[in-house]
């Protein structure tokens, strides 16, 4: 949920509970004042009456006059003086109507008399009504007015921060410069963009050398790897050497080849993660398989392998070098781990690049893409399906491993 | 003829000089930016290998001043650095080669015989071996005047081993001549063997002597 529907949810609610518990508050707030009037004025009519009585020593006539009567009771004991509210019979509609009440005693010549005063009280709970309608109308204006005035001014004021999150979104870590965000008139905000400043040109400069860290490490193993390659080159001239030591020699050799191609390897990654195989093209996929299988030919003949191709023109956009990489990287594969006599098959159309190889178990799909993986009967760098992994997450192509009745097949879906 | 070395890893420096000696090269060697800059200024060489990354400037630097020198020495670069921009970089200022550390040093003399053969040799594209013959022009190889036909891989390979002829070449430069360093090592250069005999026969079929001696297992050499 947006921060501003959160706000104004919560103001909403909270503005309808005050205004329902101030709006009953009031009710009886007015309610009590207005009877205490009503009251006051009864007590004067009762003021008037006992004046009366004290100067005639006899009972005034009852009355009514418009909302207001008066009547007198003759009891046996004298009453207590007390308010009432009621309902009375209206004497000119025949109504009822809610009344007020005021019963107090009177005593003449030894005779007790209960005199009533009564007051309409209709016209009180109509004024009650009518002040709290008006009085509640003019708040939910005011709300209503409010809650679009800070619509319009939360929007105003969460602009910088807007502002902020879309150059915090564009934000390109292979960009030449740093994000720079604009300064605002809010402290808040200002102190936001200045943390979003440091830190990315933090990142931009771990990045960095992070990326120069990846390359100088790898370009400085290949030197000393060449020491290792001409030593060994000029050591194997030497007449002298007994086949235990050549044999030895033999694995230094292959283990300096290793080295050099986890290197390489390596590096290809970190290249490929920095975005920096960014040219596009329409790549042929079918002539890249063909051009692969024909370098590969002796290799092919020497295993005695089958390759069962069916190849349909297949153009996909990207970067020619990768393509070759990612062809390359499955193919060997395939190659290096099909033994003799066996066929291996690949499939390409334009959506669809399938490569399939005779396996007698199936590989670990949870790992085979992991770096250093390999399977046990592998002597390469692990780093081969990373590789593929990794470019088709670029590109966005859907890379799958199957094992299918004695087969591993790696498919690719380009788009 | 004169070869001069510009290359500040002196162990490495050491191990070219010492192969390259053996094939009546003469080595001179630099092992800065500045060391090489008054070597190329001072002399003429029939090929210069040249690092990149050098003490004091980089190596592209001093393919300029060749350049801009009109100098005409043969320039094979030797980097660490394999990204083919960086080749394409090296190739566009006027490099003749470009070679990826950690090479072998019998790819180095093979290519460095390449580019002395198409600069120096003007003309002459014969490459000897007793009674064979290669134009490296028109990729004809004959044994005694009789043409040899040849898959282009046992070409390329007869190529290198008259190239570091008499010479013991290891079966892994040979594979990673042949065939990128992706194949791996291992057991899988053991197919090079197969490539090896059917040069072999071919070559004595038409009345070549069996020059290529396997030694141990580790490696070949072409020798009378």
């Amino acid at each position: 949920m947006k921060l501003q529907t959160q706000y104004s949810r919560a103001t909403i609610i909270s503005s309808i509970v005050v205004l329902l518990i101030a709006g009953i508050g009031y009710y009886f707030l007015l309610h009590y004042v207005l009877t205490q009037q009503l009251d006051e004025t009864l007590h004067v009519e009762e003021v008037e009456i006992i004046d009366y009585i004290q100067k005639n020593q006899s009972l005034p006539e009852a009355t009514t006059f418009q909302d207001q009567r008066t009547s007198f009771r003759k009891v046996s004991n004298p009453i207590v003086r007390h308010f009432t509210t009621l309902m009375l019979v209206d004497s000119t509609d025949g109504d009822n109507e809610l009344s007020r009440q005021l019963t107090f005693p009177i005593a003449i010549k030894g005779d007790y008399y209960a005199a009533s005063v009564s007051k309409s009280q209709e016209e009180t709970e109509d004024l009650i009504v009518l002040v709290l309608l008006v009085t509640l109308a003019l708040l939910l204006l005011l709300g209503i007015l409010l809650f679009f005035f800070n619509r319009f001014i939360l929007k105003r004021l969460w602009r910088p921060f807007h502002d902020t999150l879309s150059s915090i979104k564009h934000f390109d870590l292979n960009a030449p410069s740093p994000v720079k965000v604009p300064k605002t008139s809010i402290d808040e905000f200002n102190e936001l963009n200045e943390s979003v400043n440091m830190m990315t040109e933090k990142v931009m400069k771990d990045y960095l050398s992070l990326k120069n860290f990846t390359d100088h490490a790898s370009h400085e193993i290949q030197t000393p790897l060449a020491v290792i390659n001409s030593r060994l080159d000029l050591l194997i001239q030497d007449p002298g050497l007994s086949a235990e030591s050549l044999h030895q020699v033999q694995s230094v050799y292959n283990a300096v080849d290793k080295i050099s191609r986890i290197c390489q390897s390596l590096l290809l990654l970190t290249k490929i993660e920095n975005n920096q195989f960014n040219d596009k093209e329409q790549v042929d996929i079918k002539r890249v398989i063909q051009d692969k299988l024909t370098e590969l030919d002796e290799w092919i003949h020497g295993n005695s392998l089958n390759i069962q191709t069916d190849l349909r023109l297949s153009h996909v956009s990207m970067n020619a070098q990768l393509a070759d990489i990612l062809i390359s990287n499955l193919v060997i594969n395939a190659i290096k781990y099909t033994t003799q006599n066996k066929t291996i098959t690949i499939h390409a159309n334009s959506n669809r690049l399938t490569i399939s190889n005779p396996g007698l178990q199936k590989l670990n799909d949870n790992l085979i893409y992991d770096r250093f993986w390999k399977s046990d009967k592998s002597d390469g760098t692990g780093l081969g399906l990373a590789i593929v992994k990794q470019i088709c997450d670029k590109y966005g192509f859907e890379l799958k491993y199957e094992y299918k009745k004695e087969f591993h097949q790696f498919s690719v879906q380009f788009n | 003829m004169k070869i001069l070395i510009i290359e500040d890893e002196k162990e490495l420096a050491e191990s070219m000089i010492a192969y390259l000696r053996h094939e009546s090269y003469t080595c001179e060697v630099a092992s800065t930016f500045n060391e090489g800059l008054q070597k190329i200024e001072t002399s003429d060489y029939e090929c210069i290998a040249l690092d990149i990354t050098l003490p004091g400037g980089s190596g592209l630097k001093l393919l300029q001043e060749l350049k801009n020198n009109n100098k005409s020495d043969g320039v094979i670069i030797i980097s660490a650095k394999d990204s083919i921009q960086d080749r394409i970089n090296g190739l566009k200022l006027g490099a003749d080669d470009y070679l990826v550390k950690p090479f072998h040093l019998s790819e180095l003399a093979a290519r460095i015989n390449a580019i002395i053969r198409r600069k120096v040799h003007n003309g002459n594209n014969i490459l000897s071996f007793n009674e064979i013959n290669i134009n490296t022009l028109t990729k004809e190889v004959t044994v005694q005047e009789k043409i040899l036909e040849l898959t282009k891989k046992e070409y390329e390979l007869l190529l290198y081993f008259i190239s570091n002829q008499r010479r013991v070449i290891s079966k892994n430069a040979l594979v990673s001549h042949l065939w990128s360093y992706e194949m791996g090592s291992g057991s899988s250069v053991d197919f090079i063997y197969t490539h090896i005999k059917n040069l072999r026969k071919k070559l004595q079929e038409k009345g070549s002597q069996d020059y290529i001696r396997s030694v141990y297992g580790m490696g070949y050499k072409m020798t009378d």
